[in-house]
């Protein structure tokens, strides 16, 4: 037995959420980009993946991480977290699968990450199947276009969403009130992007073309601007701030915020020395660490194919279409 | 929760000035029982917070032996040292850690060492040579070989002597000499025909600027030395110390959890040198 709702009726299930949840949906903002926030009634937007993934609710552009008071002989350190009760609705299957290989390094790496880790406890997430391949994405090769790890999947059909529950969590929202059960068999959820990325031996091949004249010639039209690591949903490196408050008893705080490998200050240390000094060496070490450092170390790709980063870039240039230009001549030999 | 990039308050119990620009930190944790816990091993490093500037890695340059306190060598080249080398004694930092692998000093052990710095990479090799003293009997000949700029920013000078007298080989260079500068003028491979060791069983550390470390394992390789003989100590931008931020990826390697020692055969599938 399944569950359908009507389309019509989605507002409504929403607004019922706000009793109990923070409730995130995807809709454009006021610059017309499509994205993630708080629902308030506002027009949804369904009809594609969004501009920018749901990244933000777990790794929040400023988070602080905890905040200090200096008192007369030490230092009142405490630590913050984010207790938000959380339901995100129309997260994409790509974007659940960033949520998957984020989980790799923030929950079973080296220990938990307490900031990450709460708000994916206290985060449910209502999934929604791509009814069509979109243009840049490239999940069918990358085993991304099937959600993972959600707690509810709606799927479109017609004037209804089917429902299926995979979670206690995502069982109890099926509220009676919004939800009918249906003997009407699940819509198919098979698409079939038309961009796509061979994978076979595709980490040891990147890594082995390390040299390839591949990456000099597309990072000749770099610019350095960093959208590419702000649209990607998985990209998650961060420098610290300290935030820092004059006057005794007045508390200051520590602070992560988000930093980009193409930028060249990510590398430099003190004396002004910088590691990747070159535009080849930065986007190097972004597809690299998508598509091959990441899968070595945790086993999963960093890389969902959503596509986002090829879409944001203001010079066209194609991770996809690098990957794939050294793969043809590797998997020849 | 776990919070993992929460500091531990510490208080600076002395200050030593080594050289125009370097000071030696020592620092003690607040929490008694903290500092009674605490071991390491030479190589490690810490991260240190200087509250409301920042937090930045210091290898530990104390001996492993003496745990009571714990000393930082730190030399002011950017905001984080700045600020640290505008405190006194009696303030407060924040430490973590301590983070990384350390000197392989299990495979040192009955071997030959030789000691290879670079400026403020004699710091954290310090500590290996504390270990070393220590435990004199436990290995052969060793030679401490270390370079600067001038001999003003020396570090160390008088615990050179020190070492000397505990049957070291210690020898020393600068790239520029005063009138009164005795010994060697060059780079530190250039006191490399100084190395008097059978090279089969000698283990090498390494620890300074990156082009020193580059230049000093193709100069040791030519001396016999293999890959497997000889580690250096890697330096990267951090922010998180475990494994986190990723400014420390060389390759798929972390230098922060998987380093920052590296052997010279490690080092060579890395992509040390990206550009």
């Amino acid at each position: 037995m399944s569950h359908a709702i009507k389309k019509e009726s989605l507002p409504e299930f929403l607004e019922s959420l706000k009793k109990n949840f923070e409730v995130i949906v995807p809709a454009k903002n006021a610059s017309g980009a499509s994205c993630f926030q708080e629902y308030e009634g506002q027009e949804l937007f369904l009809s594609a993946r969004t501009d920018f993934s749901p990244k933000k609710y777990f790794r929040p552009p400023n988070e602080k991480t905890f905040s200090f008071t200096k008192e007369t002989s030490s230092y009142d350190i405490a630590e913050e977290t984010d207790k938000t009760k959380r339901v995100i609705f129309g997260v994409r299957p790509c974007d659940t699968h960033a949520l998957d290989a984020l989980d790799e390094l923030f929950i079973k790496f080296l220990g938990e990450d307490g900031f990450y880790s709460e708000r994916r406890k206290n985060t449910v997430i209502i999934a929604l199947q791509c009814p069509e391949a979109c243009k840049t994405g490239f999940c069918t090769s990358l085993g991304t276009s099937k959600p993972i790890g959600h707690d509810l999947l709606f799927i479109e059909r017609g004037q209804d969403f089917f429902a299926r529950p995979e979670t206690a969590q995502g069982r109890a929202l099926l509220d009676k009130k919004f939800f009918r059960s249906t003997s009407d068999a699940e819509p198919s959820t098979r698409i079939k992007c038309s961009k796509e990325l061979e994978t076979k031996n595709l980490a040891e091949n990147l890594h082995k073309n390390f040299s390839h004249p591949v990456w000099a010639k597309e990072a000749e039209r770099c610019l350095s601007c960093t959208n590419c690591t702000q649209a990607c949903p998985t990209c998650y490196c961060y420098t610290t701030c300290d935030d820092f408050e004059f006057g005794s008893n007045s508390e200051s705080a520590r602070s992560r915020l988000p930093d980009s490998c193409q930028l060249k200050r990510f590398t430099l240390v003190a004396g002004n020395h910088v590691f990747r000094e070159s535009r080849t060496a930065r986007l190097r070490q972004f597809v690299l660490h998508k598509l091959s450092y990441y899968k070595k170390n945790h086993g999963k790709q960093l890389c969902v194919g959503c596509g986002r980063c090829i879409s944001a870039c203001p010079a066209k240039i194609d991770l996809a279409f690098i990957a794939n230009t050294i793969q043809k001549e590797a998997l020849k030999q | 929760m776990t919070a993992p990039e929460k500091p531990e308050p510490a208080e600076i119990t002395s200050i030593v000035q080594d050289t125009l620009d370097t000071k030696t930190f020592t620092v003690r944790y607040l929490d008694k029982e903290r500092q009674k816990s605490f071991r390491f091993v030479p190589g490690k490093f810490m991260m240190v917070s200087i509250f409301g500037f920042g937090e930045m890695p210091i290898s530990i340059s104390s001996s492993p032996y003496k745990t009571d306190s714990i000393k930082f060598t730190v030399v002011n080249v950017g905001n984080v040292t700045n600020a640290m080398h505008g405190l006194k004694e009696g303030d407060l930092v924040g430490l973590r850690g301590p983070f990384g692998n350390g000197f392989p000093l299990q495979k040192m052990r009955k071997k030959n060492i030789l000691f290879v710095a670079g400026g403020c990479g004699l710091a954290p090799l310090r500590s290996a040579i504390y270990a070393v003293q220590e435990k004199k009997q436990e290995f052969g000949k060793v030679f401490v070989l270390s370079g600067c700029r001038t001999p003003q920013n020396a570090l160390f000078s008088g615990e050179k002597e020190q070492w000397k007298s505990d049957g070291f080989n210690v020898f020393s260079t600068v790239d520029k000499a005063d009138s009164g500068w005795k010994s060697n003028v060059g780079l530190v491979t250039s006191l490399f025909p100084k190395i008097d060791l059978p090279v089969e069983n000698t283990i090498a550390l390494l620890c300074g600027p990156p082009i020193m470390v580059h230049f000093a394992l193709i100069e040791l390789a030519k001396k016999g030395f293999k890959d497997e003989q000889m580690f250096a100590s890697m330096e990267r931008m951090m922010q998180c110390g475990i494994g986190y931020c990723s400014h420390c990826n060389i390759g798929d390697k972390y230098v922060c959890k998987d380093g920052p020692v590296f052997s010279a055969k490690e080092l060579k599938n890395m992509p040390v040198k990206e550009d």
